[in-house]
């Protein structure tokens, strides 16, 4: 087998070994699950509360039905953990690159077996097999957790169904389809950074700002934040289509969906990812490590 | 590669950090099986050297071969070639088991097992030790072991006696003698532990002012040295005046009015303390000091020619 296939191979076998065996990989994989478990259970204790109010008041009106739809938690589950997923992989691979260079653990690698090109491409696989797992786990806890509190179904209002359980779904696919391609690329972001800074701790202090600042600003961007892959990621200030699709699930028939948005949400985080990626690689040649 | 062929080749090094030129045309070659210190003051360039030749940091010019691969390409060698730094550079999150398990993944192929590198160096019962958690030296250790599963053909150690207790240090030489023996390992060491290094090297670099001041067998560079006799008398002055009246020796210019250093290439000391006797001197010492790495490491450093 070629050479650089080899290293590479040997390269991601190791990132792989390494993970788990360390609590950073196991809290990417498990920590977005978790929190909407819990998220889940603090909104069902509280409806649990407003419902038990309003039947003392007899009351009962629309929102209180469709609240008691899963799929809408469902979706919120899946923003809320894609979100908290986001920020984790960021920081992951901020630390990934720049902590084996603090410890000296990857002058072995380089020496031993891989290029740091090999190395770099290996941090960068490794880091979506973590996603990959916790997206799965995500979409399997968000679906059981959310079923069991609540009842998925149509959404219907005066016995008319508004919205089928089939659309509902191919939306909620679409949502999550488009919310996941930009993951990549705030993962090469993260690995950039990695790259380049100086220490650990810099490196995941200034991949986690940067990747706040831009979601902070990226308001104040106007078009041109439609060409910015982190637009389209769930954040705490979402503008993905998922945040959409909650309220879509939810039977409100005032959501806009622009079309033009959902086509760069598609393609604008490729070249991102490219770029970064790219970026990552020349740079690294040049790394005193 | 033939067995003709250096291990290790460098020629013309140069290396500037800003405008400090640390390097400047540095040249050493690394015989196969041979085990070669080298030795320089702090900030001479020792470590710099040692990364440029692992291809960890760019330098200005220069050719380096290891193995034949130049050093951006280390790898392909294929664990042929292992370095032990200064730090332990190891995962400090992973145990030493896992650390080792790890080490194995790099390199495929290699005879030697984990279990047995943590016997052969004392630290099978710090196997579920993690890395952070462990003393300096047993650090030193694990990070060793890590090395030596690759089953390399050449090593190249930065301080490896650092944080090494005086049994660390005996198992440390013992280990590298046993694989330069047994296995024809070839060993460039860089430490500042001039004695471990006179007892293990077969050759000896001084790196000094950027290049190689000197470089040979330790048997040549040692025979090149003279022996130097500390002499102290009644009457140092007039001491003085004898020495310096016989043939073959020579006062040395930091000699002073307590202590007088002579130079001898044949005269020894028996015969010195006869003469100064029999001129009615009283001899309170005399002290013949044997040509060592460190005298000579001295003289080259200080500024004085062996």
């Amino acid at each position: 087998m070629n050479l650089a296939v080899t290293g590479f191979i040997k390269a991601l076998r190791s990132e792989l070994l390494v993970a788990r065996y360390t609590l950073g990989a196991w809290l990417v994989v498990l920590l977005p699950a978790l929190f909407i478990s819990l998220q889940f259970l603090v909104v069902r204790i509280s409806e649990t509360g407003a419902a038990a109010r309003d039947s003392l008041l007899g009351q009962g009106d629309f929102d209180a039905m469709i609240a008691n739809n899963a799929y809408g938690h469902f979706v919120d589950g899946l923003s809320t953990g894609l979100t908290l997923l986001g920020l984790l992989l960021v920081a992951q691979a901020a630390y990934s690159f720049s902590t084996d260079r603090d410890s000296g653990a990857l002058r072995h690698l380089l020496i031993r077996c891989s290029s740091r090109r090999a190395v770099v491409l290996a941090k960068l696989v490794h880091l979506h097999v973590l996603a990959l797992l916790a997206i799965l786990l995500l979409i399997a806890t968000s679906y059981l957790v959310s079923g069991n509190l609540w009842e998925f179904g149509p959404i219907v209002e005066d016995g008319f169904e508004l919205i089928s359980e089939e659309e509902i779904a191919a939306e909620i696919k679409l949502g999550l389809q488009l919310a996941l391609i930009p993951l990549p690329a705030a993962i090469a972001f993260g690995v950039l950074v990695s790259v380049v800074a100086n220490s650990a701790t810099q490196a995941v202090v200034s991949a986690l700002g940067l990747s706040l600042a831009l979601d902070v600003f990226k308001g104040m961007l106007g078009e041109y934040a439609y060409y910015l892959y982190a637009t389209f990621q769930p954040s705490l200030l979402d503008q993905s289509y998922l945040q959409d699709v909650s309220r879509l699930v939810r039977g409100y028939s005032d959501v806009l969906v622009d079309e033009r948005f959902l086509q760069l949400n598609q393609w604008v985080p490729f070249p991102a990812l490219l770029l970064l990626l790219v970026a990552s690689l020349l740079i690294v040649q040049k790394r005193k490590v | 590669m033939s067995s003709e062929s250096p291990a290790l080749s460098v020629t013309g090094l140069y290396k500037k950090y800003d405008q400090f030129e640390v390097l400047k045309g540095l040249d050493l070659t690394l015989r196969p099986g041979a085990i070669h210190g080298l030795v320089g003051l702090n900030g001479s360039g020792k470590t710099t050297t040692l990364e440029c030749i692992l291809g960890l940091q760019d330098f200005d010019r220069g050719e380096i071969s290891v193995l034949g691969h130049s050093p951006g390409n280390l790898h392909s060698a294929q664990g042929k070639i292992v370095a032990i730094f200064d730090s332990p550079s190891l995962n400090p999150n992973l145990t030493v088991r896992q650390s080792l398990r790890q080490a194995l993944l790099l390199c495929e192929g290699t005879t030697r097992k984990p279990e047995e590198l943590e016997a052969q160096l004392g630290i099978t019962r710090f196997s579920n030790f993690k890395i952070r958690n462990l003393s300096l030296g047993n650090k030193r250790r694990a990070s060793i072991a890590h090395a030596l599963l690759a089953d390399p053909e050449i090593i190249l150690l930065d301080e490896p006696f650092n944080g090494l207790d005086a049994g660390g240090v005996d198992e440390v030489l013992a280990l590298i003698k046993s694989l330069n023996q047994q296995r024809g390992t070839s060993f460039l060491l860089s430490s500042h532990q001039l004695p471990y290094l006179e007892d293990i090297c077969s050759h000896v670099a001084i790196l000094h002012d950027g290049q190689i001041a000197a470089n040979d067998e330790k048997s040549r560079l040692l025979g090149s040295v003279q022996s130097t006799i500390r002499i102290q008398t009644d009457d140092n002055a007039r001491a003085a005046e004898i020495i310096g009246q016989q043939a073959g020796l020579s006062l040395q210019a930091n000699s002073n009015s307590d202590m007088l250093l002579v130079s001898s290439n044949q005269v020894g000391p028996a015969d010195i303390n006869r003469q100064l006797v029999e001129q009615g001197l009283a001899v309170s010492e005399i002290v013949a000091e044997r040509a060592s790495l460190d005298s000579l490491f001295r003289r080259i450093t200080q500024g004085t020619n062996p």
